[in-house]
């Protein structure tokens, strides 16, 4: 019953209120009924800091700050993904994560058990523009610290072991950012903003397959030395302790990072363009849009915070009203700006449901024209400009943001008194000036937007709004077509299929291993196709494809085995269903698995893919998407054979003129050589990351 | 005395960094604690040192008090509380705080709680008590706004849950430890069904309201750049009438640890990686073996020099990532849970994974540790708790937990010693007592049908 006593209260409440306010100057000790007014703000000093450069170059500032018993050091240098020679992106990252593993005297395990058995951290961390090292010690352990940050920045030992186990993790998180859409839409953001320019590339499985040893030693000594680089002590320890520790420890080491060229200007943009990530099965769509902006000393730098403040960087800004609030499209949707070493850049993001993806594009678009042409209201930008100039002790709180602050500007080369003079420069702004800053700065008519979610249910209404590019995960281009084709059967041409048999030598490392057959055989009611494959005492196996007269599937049997294993698959194909089992052999031995799944009409059995090769409507730039099924995974996926190019190729059956086709969406990518005159034959398959081929004898 | 001075001497010169706190614990807290006659609980804690100060609300409520058919509900209703009250309009309480430049603010719901706190420049501590008083005594729950945020809520359910790897056995299945049967409040998920959020309706929110957001189930604590008697006068003020509410019914759990091995194969198609998940039940967090499982979880599974990372990461190379968790969303008053998590390495097969995590998980319980693990543990837990005060809300937050899970605020300068007395021995029983096969639960993540 309390709504009831609260009414009553409130009542009563209001009532004495108005009395009071009539009668007395005692009605401020009443609660009160609207927000009350703020206590007048503190002048907010930066606080203070020390500074000095030691002989060899090393910029040393140390920020004090004795109220609890902790100190952070970190030790920047310019040594971000930027340097990274081409075709070796993850370099940077590799060469931070292999600092702690090996250094001076320590072993990797050594060094962690030092750090972490006195509670402490040490590690390395590299972003577009520099690499950081830091340590977080409790005060008695501080010389420790110096210690370890002089072994990892200046000896690192880069054991062969520890980079193939780093590699090994990074490939593994690299495959787990890349199965996150907001990772793969932040890539392709980077990828078609930054274009040639350095900041666009991240890694890939490749490139970071690609870096040896030799080439982070080679990075360490060009780009870790102590001229140019910025080493920042904050916390519990006197300017004077922190000197002495950083001569000590940094003492003998010398000499200045070599010069690197300029990165290249980001492309020039002229219209609105949507880049459309085809991510299948996506309930979500991540949406990033923007441009890119100015160096980090432009002087129009505090301006367009006081704009994009009122655009998005908060919960309480337009965007995340309008989106969320209003719509409730999205569980959050927010505008920043990035201020690199070069240029930096300016994004909107958002996560939405499928459905209202189109929208939510159009109502971003509104809202960057809009900060861009109209000026802000005086309430409107009253608000932000107070909530910017008030949060200001917020940013500075811990020994560590100060710290983090200092080391930012210095990095960015920002005057040096920017942090003292921050707060009035930005309090200084006009809506006037932000309007202009905004019109420079936020590119409503020449944007960039990158969207991933399922293209099959978004990619029409995203062509109303601006032209699309289709692309793969990959950053592949993917036609439009080939989304409609996703949900219905191949368009295949029967007319084009022969009755043939061909033999096929294995190749296992440039040595013939064993052989396939394949024969198709036109009879009552459709077609058979059949592929005995024996290699070594490996695999010996046939399998049976029986189809309709479309090449509808109809049956797949499978005999023989694997590794000794049997083999065994028999599954039919009939009124939306795949039913049957599969005996495969795996390393912990054969697996069965029973089958009964619904599946969409022109579903492929994985097995089929080369059977139905000669009839499809091949040209250069032939795109087919397929739905097909895999017996032995137990499950359903979208797989594409893409042309790649057209070449010539030499097989024991002769020379041929031949489409290489990519297959991929499976296990393992895999190629096939695809004769380009009709009837297309099949006359060599590889298989991405095994030293196996396939090649025609006849 | 005589032989004692040059020890003495050569101590302090030895000493090359003098420091100006304790070295070896996080500083005192000084606490001051009262009620006001409604029941509201109020914690105050004075500090200079930064220009701001925290207010924090923490409400005795979580999922652990929703009801069948409704999970989830806790956490909805806190959505709830940011769409306006009387003297706010919807829209307006997030305005008003970031335009007062608090930043940070914000609320969140567990199993055992909701808070809702903010951060504030200390001029504003007037905003941020009022706004929670205002919410307190007159939120506005109306159609539109539970509508509205009942659609944030199922896409933030997307978002977490759905569409990102590995969290569906986190948020969820990890619940499966527990029998609805015998302890419902635990054996639900904080983000709770689909199917519950719809049948959620604006009248079951009035109703929690009233039972839950009363100020004898709520406590506030100030901590930071403020002055006490303003801060009291301004409690008095905001908080004094709003009237006092029932006495919530008591949370009914009647489960104990060792019911009984489980295991299940979770489908995630959005797990690249294939994961293996053990779950075990733990004890309350008032419960003496509670900081032995604390410094076991970190034996086990925090830093390059961690049992897990040593063993299956480095050595056997198994893994990618093994983090370990005593209760990943905060501490309990009921039955907790440890969680061992590992996502595969390339190629890695989850039965292998499962079972090199099950010898290194036995290994504590039959062998021990060493005194170094312990020392480093302490260690640990020394650093992360003095790290963990540096601003006003970490303050805050430590004094509710506290308050909400020992019964008192002033165990905020306890808990540490409770920690630091643990023995190698003690770790080796508690991970014997719990890390135990008939005592888990065994999720295998794979993106695929197995």
């Amino acid at each position: 019953m309390r709504p009831a006593i609260r009414s009553f209260a409130r009542g009563h409440f209001a009532a004495s209120a108005l009395l009071f306010a009539a009668l007395a100057p005692e009605a401020h000790a009443q609660y009160p009924r609207t927000p009350p007014p703020a206590a007048s703000l503190k002048p907010a000093q930066f606080p203070p800091f020390q500074e000095t450069a030691l002989p060899n170059g090393l910029r040393l500032v140390v920020v004090e700050r004795r109220d609890q018993p902790l100190v952070s050091i970190s030790l920047s240098f310019p040594a971000g993904s930027r340097y990274e020679p081409s075709g070796h992106e993850g370099l940077a990252t590799l060469a931070a994560t292999l600092l702690t593993k090996g250094a001076g005297a320590r072993s990797a395990d050594e060094i962690s058990a030092t750090i972490e058995g006195v509670g402490g951290s040490i590690g390395a961390s590299a972003g577009s523009d520099f690499l950081t090292v830091r340590a977080d010690v409790l005060t008695p352990n501080v010389p420790l610290a110096f210690e370890l940050l002089s072994d990892v920045a200046v000896r690192p030992s880069f054991p062969e072991k520890e980079l193939e186990l780093a590699r090994t993790q990074i490939l593994s998180a690299l495959q787990l950012e890349l199965s996150q859409p907001s990772a793969i839409a932040s890539r392709a953001f980077a990828r078609e903003l930054y274009g040639k320019n350095p900041y666009a590339l991240r890694p890939t499985p490749e490139s970071v397959r690609r870096v040896a040893r030799s080439d982070l030693v080679a990075f360490q000594k060009a780009r870790l030395r102590p001229s140019g680089a910025l080493l920042v002590v904050a916390g519990d320890l006197s300017f004077a302790d922190a000197r002495r520790l950083a001569s000590r420890s940094f003492a003998g080491w010398k000499g200045a990072p070599i010069a690197s060229a300029a990165g290249s200007a980001p492309p020039a943009r002229r219209k609105t363009e949507i880049v459309l990530v085809h991510r299948p099965g996506s309930v979500q769509s991540n949406i990033v849009m923007g441009n890119v902006t100015f160096l980090p000393g432009d002087p129009r730098f505090f301006a367009v915070t006081v704009a994009n403040r009122v655009l998005g960087s908060s919960a309480s800004a337009r965007l995340f009203n309008i989106l969320r609030e209003q719509k409730s499209w999205t569980y959050g949707a927010y505008s920043n700006i990035t201020r690199p070493q070069g240029i930096g850049s300016f994004q909107v993001t958002a996560e939405v449901r499928t459905e209202v993806t189109d929208s939510a594009v159009a109502e971003m678009i509104t809202q960057v024209r809009r900060i861009a042409r109209e000026q802000v209201g005086t309430e409107e930008f009253s608000a932000a400009m107070e909530s910017l100039v008030g949060a200001f002790p917020l940013t500075i709180q811990t020994a560590n943001q100060v710290a983090a602050a200092v080391t930012n500007a210095k990095l960015l080369g920002l005057p040096p008194d920017y942090l003292q003079t921050y707060r009035t420069r930005l309090a200084v702004i006009t809506p006037p000036m932000a309007l202009a800053a905004a019109r420079s700065s936020f590119r409503g008519d020449a944007a960039l937007i990158v969207v991933v979610g399922d293209a099959t249910k978004i990619h029409d209404g995203l062509n109303a709004i601006a032209p699309v590019r289709l692309v793969t995960t990959e950053g592949m281009p993917l036609a439009a077509s080939a989304l409609t084709a996703t949900a219905g059967p191949l368009n295949l041409d029967m007319t084009r299929l022969v009755a043939r048999s061909d033999s096929f030598v294995v190749m296992v490392q440039g040595n013939a291993f064993g052989f396939q057959r394949t024969s198709l055989e036109k009879n009552a009611g459709g077609y058979t196709y059949t592929e005995a494959t024996q290699i070594g005492a490996i695999v010996n196996q046939t399998t049976t494809l029986t189809f309709g007269e479309k090449l509808d599937m109809r049956h797949v049997t499978q005999r023989g085995t694997m590794q000794g294993q049997e083999l065994k698959t028999d599954v039919t194909y009939s009124g939306g269903r795949v039913k049957g089992s599969a005996m495969t052999p795996t390393p912990q031995g054969v697996r069965t698995v029973a089958i009964d799944t619904a599946i969409a009409a022109g579903t492929l059995d994985d097995n089929a893919v080369q059977a139905i090769v000669p009839a499809l409507k091949w040209t250069p730039n032939a795109k087919f998407q397929m739905s097909v099924f895999s017996a032995g995974q137990g499950g359903l996926r979208p797989m594409t054979l893409n042309v790649a190019g057209k070449e010539s190729v030499m097989v024991p059956a002769g020379t041929f003129d031949v489409y290489r086709a990519e297959l991929t969406g499976g296990q393992a990518p895999v190629t096939l050589f695809v004769t380009t005159a009709a009837p297309h034959r099949v006359v060599k398959v590889t298989i991405a990351g095994a030293p196996i081929e396939f090649l025609l004898v006849k | 005395m005589r032989r004692l001075l040059p020890a003495l001497a050569c101590a302090t010169l030895a000493l090359p960094l003098p420091s100006s706190a304790s070295a070896q614990e996080p500083g005192r807290i000084t606490v001051d604690r009262y009620s006001l006659p409604n029941g509201l609980t109020v914690i105050l804690a004075e500090n200079h040192s930064t220009q701001v100060v925290a207010v924090d609300v923490w409400y005795n409520v979580g999922s652990r008090n929703e009801r069948s058919g409704r999970t989830g509900f806790a956490h909805l209703f806190e959505h709830m509380m940011f769409q306006g009250s009387e003297g706010v309009k919807k829209g307006d309480h997030m305005a008003l705080l970031t335009r007062a430049g608090s930043q940070g603010f914000n609320g969140s719901t567990t199993e055992d709680r909701t808070n809702y706190f903010q951060p504030l420049p200390s001029n504003r501590l007037n905003l941020g008590l009022w706004l929670e008083a205002d919410r307190m005594r007159s939120l506005s729950i109306t159609d539109s706004n539970f509508t509205n945020q009942r659609e944030v809520v199922k896409e933030e359910r997307r978002m977490r849950v759905d569409n990102q790897p590995y969290t569906r056995a986190l948020f969820e299945e990890m619940y499966g430890i527990m029998d609805s049967a015998t302890c419902f409040p635990y054996a639900h998920s904080i983000i709770g069904s689909m199917d519950d959020l719809n049948a959620a309706k604006t009248s079951d929110v009035k109703e929690f309201f009233d039972l839950y957001y009363a100020p004898n189930n709520a406590t506030l604590v100030v901590a930071g750049d403020f002055d006490s008697a303003e801060a009291k006068r301004l409690i008095s003020l905001y908080f004094s009438d709003v009237p006092r509410g029932k006495t919530p019914p008591p949370v009914p759990c009647t489960a104990s640890v060792n019911s009984g091995p489980r295991r299940k194969n979770v489908l995630d198609p959005k797990a690249n990686l294939p994961a293996v998940m053990a779950i075990y039940r733990i004890p309350a967090y008032d419960h003496a073996d509670y900081p032995a499982l604390e410094l076991l979880s970190t034996i086990l599974g925090q830093g390059e020099s961690s049992r897990f990372n040593r063993a299956l990461a480095r050595e056997q190379k198994l893994a990618v990532a093994t983090p370990v968790f005593a209760n990943p969303f905060g501490p309990r008053r009921g039955p907790g849970v440890f969680l061992l998590l590992a996502i595969a390495n390339q190629g890695i097969k989850t039965d292998t994974l499962e079972k090199a995590m099950a010898v290194e998980a036995a290994k504590i319980g039959r062998e021990g540790i060493t005194n170094a693990e312990l020392t480093k543990a302490q260690n640990a837990y020394r650093a992360t708790t003095i790290s963990g005060r540096e601003t006003p809300l970490e303050v805050a937050e430590a004094l509710q937990r506290a308050n909400l899970f020992l019964g008192n605020p002033e165990a905020v300068n306890t808990d540490f010693a409770r920690h630091m007395a643990v023995s190698a021995d003690d770790v080796k029983r508690v991970a014997a007592t719990y890390l135990r096969p008939d005592n888990a639960l065994t999720l295998i993540i794979t993106s695929e049908a197995k």
